[in-house]
C-alpha cells in the first residue's frame, strides 16, 4: 500500500490543481470559450420564456389585445430554437473538450508509467495503478463533460432567475424566500443521509462482489472440500449490510426528491396568498404564471447540485492522485553517450551495489569483476542471494547507481545513453511476459520494421515456427493475458522469439525452472543452445549442458565471485564449484 | 489444461416462463409492499393534479369575481396539498423501492448459493467474470425492473390519465395541439435512448480493452523498457482510446441533440397555448386561470413522459438480464447417483477401472481417456506418471468427481468385497472422504488457518497440518502466523508457500483417499523427500486399522520413486502399471525421463533453492 491510502491525503486548493490540469487542457481553449459564452446566453434564453408569458397573458390576452400576440408567441419560439442550438453547442464543446483531456491524461499517464524504474513497480500493485488510468481519469472527463460547466451553468440559473424574480416583483420574490429555510434544511438531511449510506452502499458492494467473484474462481476447491453452506452463509451475512444501506438510503432519496417538488405547490398557494393582501394589488394572473415557471426553474438544479458537487469531490480527490503519480521521478538516469554499433563486450571492476542504503558490509554485490568477450558465453552460478541476478540487473539497467565500473563496449554504463543500452542488451527471464495481443504483436512488440518473414525467421531460430504454424491464427492468432491460452514453456518459446526478432548484442538469459513437459523441455533446451552459438550472452544458468557449453564460468558466492573458469577447470581445481557439482551428482 | 465445455444446454424456457417463475417466486412475494405503494401513487398522481386546478380556481377567482376569501382558501387547500404531496410522494418512492432492494438481496443469495453447487462442466461454459457479470449488473437491471420500472409503469399510466383527462376537460382542441409536439418528440427520443444504451455498451467494451491494455502495459514494464517498445504500447493506446472516446461522443450527440427534445416539446406546446389558446381565452372560450393550468398540466407530464422513455429500456434490458439470471438459476446440477444414492465402502480395499473412457463434452471426438483398466490397491501410493496431455489430471478429475465418469467405469470395492459405482455413491459423502491438493494452488483473501480449515479451525488438527506440509518456517516469517490474511489468491505468500498451505489444507482432514496433482513441482528435492516421508507415515494403518490411499501425480521420477506402484499414462492410455524399479527394467517412456532427470538434476544445486 502506498502512503496516500494510508493517510488522508491533504487537499491541495482547487487553484494548484487547475493550474498544473491546465496545460492539458489548453489546447481545446475555443472549446471551453464556446461553452463559457453560450452558457450565459442560454440562461438569458431560459430566463426571457416566463417573461414573454406573462407578456403574452398580461398585455394581451388578460386586456383582450389579439393584435401582436403572435408576435409575442412567435419569439417566444425562437427562443425555444435559439435555447436548443446554444444548448447543442454547449454540451458538443463540453463533451468533445472532455473527452480530448481523457486521452491526453491517460497518454500522460502511461507515457509517464513507462518512464520509471522498474524497481518504483515492486511497491505499487498494478491494481492500484490501473485506476489512476481508467476511473480517476474517467471522473476528471465526467467533470468536465457534466460537472464544471454545469455547475457554473446552474449557479448563473440561480442568480439571474433570482434576479429575474427580484425585478418582476421584489416583495413577492422575499416572501418566497420563506420556503428557502425548511427546503435547505430537508436537503441537507438527506444529503448527509444519502453520504453517509453511499459509503456504505459503496463499500457494501465492493464486498460482495469480490467475495462472489473469488468464491466463483475457486468453486472446485468449496465443492471438494465441501464448503458450500459455509460460503453461502458468509454471502448472505455479507448481503445483508449491503441491502440495508441501500433501503435507507432509498428512504433520504425519496424524501428529498419529493421535498424539493412538493415545495413547488406551496410556494403557488404562498404566492396566491401574496396577491390578496395589500401588497399584492398590481399581482396579475401573468406574473403568477411568470413566478410558477420561474419557481420551477429555480428548484430543478438545486435538486441536483449535490450529485455535482459530489462529481466535483471526486474530481479534484482523483485529479490529485493523478498528479502525484504525474510528479513521481523515480528515473533510471540517462547518459548521453550513443552507442551506435556496439560489439558486445560487457566489463565488471569492482562493482558493488545495494538495493538500500545502508553500510558497505550489507551490500548485495562487495566488488564483482569479470569480463565477457564478444561472441563468449558467460554463466553465473551460485545459490539463491548470492547476487547473480544483481549482476544482470544492473547491466539490463533495470537498477542504476552502481559503485565501481561496468563497461559495454569499453564505455561507462552511466554514460550511455539509456535507450542505447537497452537496445543492445535485452534479458530474457523467467518471469515470462505474454501480452493480450496477437501473436505478432508479442515477437514484434509493435516495431514496424520487423515484417513477418523477419519475426518468422527469429521464431525459427528457436524453434517456435512450428508452433506458431500450428496456431489456428498463426500470427494474427490473439493469445490470452500472461499467456492463458499457452503452456509455460510455450510462453518461454515466444519470448526467445521476441529476444531474437529485437537482434540484441548482447543478451541476458535467466534460465527458467519450472517444471515443463518433455517435449517442450526438448525445444527449450535447443533453442537456447542457438541462442548460445547466435549472440554474446550471459546466462544464470541451471542446466548443465549450458554451464559445460560456456566459455566462462563465474561462480558466485555471498556477493562476490568465488571462482573462475571453464567447466574442465574448476573441475581440476575443486572448490565450490566442485563442490556444487558433486552436490547435483549425489541428490 | 484443457477447457472442456458445457453439456447441450437444456431447453431454453420461452420468456413468459421465466417471468411467471420470476413473479411466482420472487415478486409475489412482496405484493403488500406494492399494493401500499400502488395506493399512495395514486394519491400523488391525483394531488398532482388538484394543485394546478386549485391555483387556477384561485387565479381566476382573484381576477373575476375579486373574491379574496375564496383565493386564500384556494391558497390554504394548495399549501396543504403540497405538504401531503411531499409525504405521499415519499412513501409510494420507498414502497415501490425497498422491494426490489429486498428481490436483489434474496435473489442474489440464491443465486450464489445455486451457482457453488454446480459441476464444472456447467464452469467450462461459464466463465467467472460472466457469472459475476450476471450477479452484478444483470441484477441490477432486474432491481431497477422491479423498483422503477413497476412504479414508472403506474406513475406513468396515472399522470397521463388523470392529468390528460383534465386537461381534455377544459379544452379537447387545446390538449390534442399541445400534447402532439410530446408525443411526435417521444417516438424520436425513444429511438434515441435505444441508440444511447446500445453505444454505452459498445463504450464499456472499448474501456475494458482500454484498461486490458494499461494492465498489461504496468505488468510488462520490465520487458517494454527492455525492448525499448514504449513508443508502440503508446500507439496501441492512443488507438484504442480513440475508439472509446468516439463512441463517447457519439453518446453525447445523442445526449444534446436528441434527448432535449422532450423538454423543448414541451415549451412548443406552450408556444402552441399562446398562439391558439390567447385568442380562445379572449373570445371567452377559456379562462386565463385555466391556461395558468395548462402550463402547469404541460409541466407535470413531462417527468413521467422523460420516464417513460427509461421505462421502455429498464424493461428491455431486465427482460434479458432475467433471462440471463434465469439460466443460472434454474441451471440443473448432474446428478448420475440419483435421488437416493447409495453409502460409500466403509473401508476401502480397491478402486477399480473398467475400461475406463472419457472425452470432454467440447471436444467428444478427442477422447483424452481411452480405456483404463486397473485394479489400484487401497492403503498405497500410487504414482501417476505422464506427459503433458496424457490424461493424469482427467484421471484425477473422474477419481474425485469434479468429472462424472459413465456409470460401471470405476468402483470403489470395500474390504467386504462388495463393490460399489462411484457414480451411485452419495457426492457429498465422497468428498468428505477425500482430500485433493491441486496442481494450481487456490487460496481465498482470508488468513492462512482459515484456507487450511475451509472452516471452523481446530487448533490441535493445524499444528498437524502445518508440520506435515512443512509450512512451520514460513509461518515464523510471516507477520502474524497462521493469521496472516494471504491477499488475492494468496498474493502474500511466494508460489512455494501457497502451495505448501494449500497442502496443508489437504493433509488438515481426516481422508481415505489423498489426491496430490503434481504438487512438488515447485519444492527442492530436501523438501521433496521430507514430504513423501510424511506420506508415508501417513498412509501406514492408523489405531482403527485404516489405511488411507494416496495418489500422487508428478513429473518428477525422484518422487514417484518410493510410491508402491507407479502408472505411466501415455496418449490417454495406460503404457505401464509397477513398482518404480520394474518400471525402470521394462518401461521405455520411464527410462527415459529417469536419465534425462538424473542428468538434469546433476546441473541443479542452485535451482533447487531458486525455487523453494
Amino acid at each position: 500500500m502506498s502512503a496516500s491510502t494510508t493517510k488522508p491525503p491533504a487537499s491541495p486548493s482547487g487553484l494548484t490543481l487547475f493550474k498544473k490540469l491546465w496545460p492539458m487542457a489548453r489546447p481545446d481553449g475555443h472549446l471551453y470559450v464556446a461553452s463559457l459564452v453560450s452558457a450565459p446566453l442560454l440562461v438569458a434564453l431560459n430566463l426571457a420564456q416566463p417573461y414573454l408569458l406573462k407578456v403574452a397573458i398580461d398585455d394581451y390576452i388578460t386586456v383582450g389585445k389579439l393584435d401582436g400576440l403572435q408576435t409575442v408567441a412567435l419569439q417566444y419560439l425562437a427562443t425555444v430554437i435559439l435555447g436548443f442550438v446554444l444548448n447543442a453547442v454547449f454540451g458538443l464543446a463540453t463533451a468533445v473538450a472532455g473527452q480530448r483531456l481523457i486521452r491526453r491524461l491517460r497518454e500522460a499517464i502511461l507515457k509517464h508509467l513507462l518512464s520509471l524504474s522498474p524497481a518504483w513497480f515492486d511497491t505499487r500493485p498494478a491494481g492500484e495503478l490501473l485506476t489512476r488510468g481508467t476511473s480517476d481519469v474517467e471522473a476528471l472527463g465526467e467533470t468536465v463533460s457534466s460537472g464544471v460547466v454545469t455547475i457554473v451553468m446552474d449557479v448563473l440559473i440561480v442568480f439571474a432567475t433570482l434576479a429575474a424574480m427580484l425585478w418582476l416583483d421584489w416583495r413577492l420574490t422575499l416572501c418566497l424566500f420563506l420556503l428557502a429555510p425548511p427546503l435547505v434544511g430537508v436537503i441537507e438531511i438527506c444529503r448527509r443521509g444519502l453520504r453517509k449510506h453511499f459509503n456504505g452502499m459503496r463499500e457494501g458492494i465492493s464486498a460482495v462482489n469480490s467475495y462472489l467473484a473469488e468464491r466463483v474462481s475457486g468453486v472446485e476447491i468449496l465443492q471438494l472440500f465441501s464448503a458450500e453452506d459455509a460460503s453461502s452463509r458468509r454471502f448472505r451475512a455479507l448481503n445483508r449490510p449491503y441491502a440495508e444501506s441501500t433501503i435507507r438510503s432509498n428512504v433520504y432519496d425519496a424524501l428529498m426528491y419529493a421535498a424539493v417538488d412538493g415545495v413547488g405547490s406551496v410556494a403557488f398557494a404562498l404566492m396566491l396568498w401574496y396577491a390578496t393582501s395589500s401588497f399584492g394589488v398590481g399581482v396579475s394572473a401573468g406574473l403568477l404564471v411568470a413566478f410558477i415557471e420561474y419557481v420551477n426553474r429555480l428548484f430543478t438544479p438545486l435538486k441536483e447540485f449535490s450529485g455535482k458537487i459530489a462529481i466535483l469531490q471526486r474530481a479534484s480527490t482523483a485529479l490529485d492522485k493523478i498528479f502525484s503519480l504525474l510528479d513521481e521521478t523515480d528515473h533510471i538516469p540517462s547518459g548521453a553517450l550513443a552507442l551506435p554499433k556496439p560489439t558486445g563486450s560487457v566489463r565488471f571492476e569492482d562493482v558493488r551495489f545495494s538495493y538500500k542504503p545502508g553500510p558497505p558490509e550489507a551490500d548485495i554485490l562487495k566488488g564483482v569483476s569479470f569480463e565477457v568477450k564478444p561472441g563468449q558465453v558467460v554463466a553465473i552460478v551460485g545459490a539463491t542471494g548470492c547476487g547473480k541476478t544483481t549482476v544482470t540487473r544492473l547491466l539490463s539497467r533495470t537498477y542504476a547507481g552502481y559503485r565501481g565500473s561496468i563497461t559495454l563496449d569499453g564505455v561507462e554504463l552511466s554514460a550511455l545513453r539509456l535507450s542505447d543500452v537497452r537496445r543492445a542488451v535485452a534479458s530474457v527471464s523467467q518471469d515470462v511476459q505474454i501480452f493480450p495481443e496477437t501473436v505478432r504483436f508479442n515477437i514484434g512488440l509493435g516495431d514496424p520494421k520487423l515484417t513477418d518473414e523477419k519475426l518468422m525467421s527469429a521464431a525459427e531460430l528457436v524453434c517456435a515456427d512450428t508452433l506458431i504454424r500450428g496456431l489456428p491464427g498463426g500470427l494474427d492468432e490473439p493469445l490470452k493475458e500472461r499467456g492463458g491460452n499457452l503452456s509455460v514453456g510455450e510462453a518461454q518459446l515466444f519470448t526467445f522469439a521476441r529476444t531474437m526478432a529485437y537482434d540484441p548484442t548482447v543478451v541476458i538469459l535467466d534460465e527458467a525452472t519450472a517444471s515443463i513437459d518433455p517435449v517442450t523441455e526438448r525445444l527449450i533446451q535447443h533453442a537456447i543452445e542457438r541462442i548460445l552459438a547466435e549472440k554474446t550472452v550471459i546466462v544464470i544458468a541451471h542446466r548443465l549442458s549450458t554451464i559445460q557449453a560456456a566459455d566462462l564460468i563465474v561462480v558466485m558466492h555471498q556477493g562476490e565471485v568465488s571462482q573462475m573458469g571453464t567447466h574442465e577447470e574448476l573441475l581440476a581445481r575443486g572448490g565450490r564449484y566442485a563442490e556444487l557439482h558433486d552436490a547435483g551428482f549425489s541428490s | 489444461m484443457s477447457s472442456p465445455a458445457a453439456p447441450p444446454p437444456p431447453p431454453t424456457p420461452s420468456v413468459w416462463t421465466t417471468l411467471a417463475r420470476f413473479t411466482r417466486r420472487y415478486v409475489l412475494r412482496y405484493w403488500v409492499w406494492f399494493a401500499a405503494g400502488l395506493l399512495f401513487l395514486l394519491g400523488t398522481s391525483w394531488l398532482a393534479v388538484q394543485i394546478p386546478l386549485e391555483l387556477a380556481r384561485g387565479i381566476d377567482a382573484l381576477r373575476q369575481t375579486g373574491d379574496l376569501d375564496a383565493v386564500r382558501r384556494s391558497a390554504v387547500t394548495i399549501a396543504w396539498m403540497g405538504v401531503v404531496l411531499i409525504v405521499v410522494r415519499t412513501l409510494s418512492r420507498v414502497l415501490f423501492f425497498t422491494p426490489g432492494r429486498l428481490l436483489e438481496y434474496r435473489l442474489r443469495t440464491d443465486l450464489f448459493a445455486h451457482v457453488i453447487t454446480l459441476q464444472p462442466s456447467f464452469f467450462a461454459s461459464h466463465s467467472p467474470g460472466d457469472i459475476i457479470n450476471r450477479a452484478s449488473s444483470d441484477l441490477q437491471f432486474v432491481r431497477a425492473m422491479v423498483g422503477f420500472g413497476i412504479l414508472q409503469v403506474f406513475n406513468v399510466v396515472a399522470t397521463v390519465a388523470l392529468t390528460g383527462q383534465e386537461m381534455f376537460r377544459i379544452s379537447p382542441s387545446l390538449t390534442a395541439l399541445s400534447l402532439a409536439p410530446v408525443l411526435l418528440s417521444l417516438i424520436v427520443v425513444q429511438a434515441g435512448i435505444n441508440r444511447f444504451f446500445t453505444l454505452s455498451n459498445q463504450a464499456q467494451q472499448q474501456l475494458g480493452r482500454v484498461s486490458e491494455h494499461l494492465l498489461a502495459s504496468l505488468q510488462g514494464v520490465r520487458t517494454i523498457q527492455g525492448f525499448n517498445a514504449e513508443g508502440a504500447f503508446l500507439e496501441r493506446l492512443r488507438e484504442r482510446d480513440l475508439l472509446y472516446t468516439e463512441t463517447n461522443l457519439k453518446m453525447a450527440w445523442v445526449r444534446t441533440i436528441v434527448m432535449p427534445l422532450l423538454p423543448i416539446a414541451t415549451t412548443v406546446s406552450v408556444y402552441l397555448l399562446i398562439a391558439v389558446g390567447g385568442p380562445m381565452a379572449v373570445a371567452g372560450q377559456l379562462s386565463v386561470g385555466q391556461i395558468v393550468a395548462f402550463v402547469a398540466y404541460i409541466g407535470s407530464l413531462l417527468f413521467p413522459l422523460r420516464g417513460l422513455g427509461f421505462m421502455v429500456t429498464v424493461f428491455q434490458r431486465g427482460f434479458n438480464s432475467l433471462e440471463r439470471i434465469d439460466e443460472l438459476l434454474y441451471a440443473v446440477a448432474e446428478q448420475p447417483e440419483g435421488p437416493s444414492p447409495a453409502a460409500p465402502p466403509a473401508r476401502l480395499a480397491a478402486i477399480e477401472l473398467h475400461d475406463l473412457k472419457f472425452a470432454y463434452p467440447d471436444a467428444p471426438e478427442k477422447a483424452v481417456l481411452r480405456g483404463l483398466t486397473v485394479n489400484l490397491p487401497a492403503g498405497k501410493i500410487l504414482g501417476v506418471y505422464g506427459a503433458t496431455g496424457s490424461g493424469k489430471s482427467t484421471l484425477l478429475r473422474l477419481l474425485t468427481r469434479q468429472r462424472n465418469p459413465e456409470p460401471g467405469q470405476i468402483l470403489l470395492r470395500g474390504e467386504d468385497g462388495q463393490a460399489v459405482d462411484l457414480t451411485a455413491i452419495s457426492l457429498n459423502e465422497w468428498r468428505r472422504r477425500l482430500a485433493v491438493v491441486p496442481q494450481v494452488p487456490f487460496l481465498f483473501s482470508e488468513s492462512i488457518e482459515q484456507n487450511i480449515a475451509m472452516g471452523e479451525p481446530d487448533p490441535a488438527r493445524l499444528t498437524r497440518a502445518v508440520r506435515r506440509a512443512a509450512l512451520e518456517a514460513d509461518l515464523g516469517a510471516l507477520p502474524e502466523g497462521l493469521k496472516t490474511t494471504v491477499g488475492e489468491r494468496g498474493i502474500m505468500l511466494s508460489g512455494g508457500q501457497r502451495q505448501r498451505a494449500a497442502l496443508a489444507r489437504g493433509l488438515y482432514r481426516d481422508f481415505d483417499l489423498l489426491v496430490l496433482d503434481d504438487v512438488l513441482s515447485a519444492v527442492d528435492q530436501k523438501t521433496e523427500q521430507q514430504l513423501i516421508q510424511t506420506l508415508l507415515e501417513l498412509t501406514a494403518p492408523g489405531p482403527d486399522g485404516r489405511r488411507p490411499t494416496v495418489i500422487l501425480v508428478s513429473h518428477r521420477l525422484s518422487a514417484l520413486a518410493r510410491a508402491d506402484k507407479v502408472i505411466v499414462l501415455r496418449e490417454g492410455g495406460m503404457a505401464d502399471f509397477g513398482s518404480h524399479e520394474e518400471l525402470l527394467r521394462r518401461c521405455a517412456v520411464y527410462q527415459e525421463a529417469w536419465s534425462q532427470q538424473q542428468e538434469q538434476a546433476a546441473a541443479e544445486p542452485a535451482a533447487a533453492e531458486v525455487a523453494s
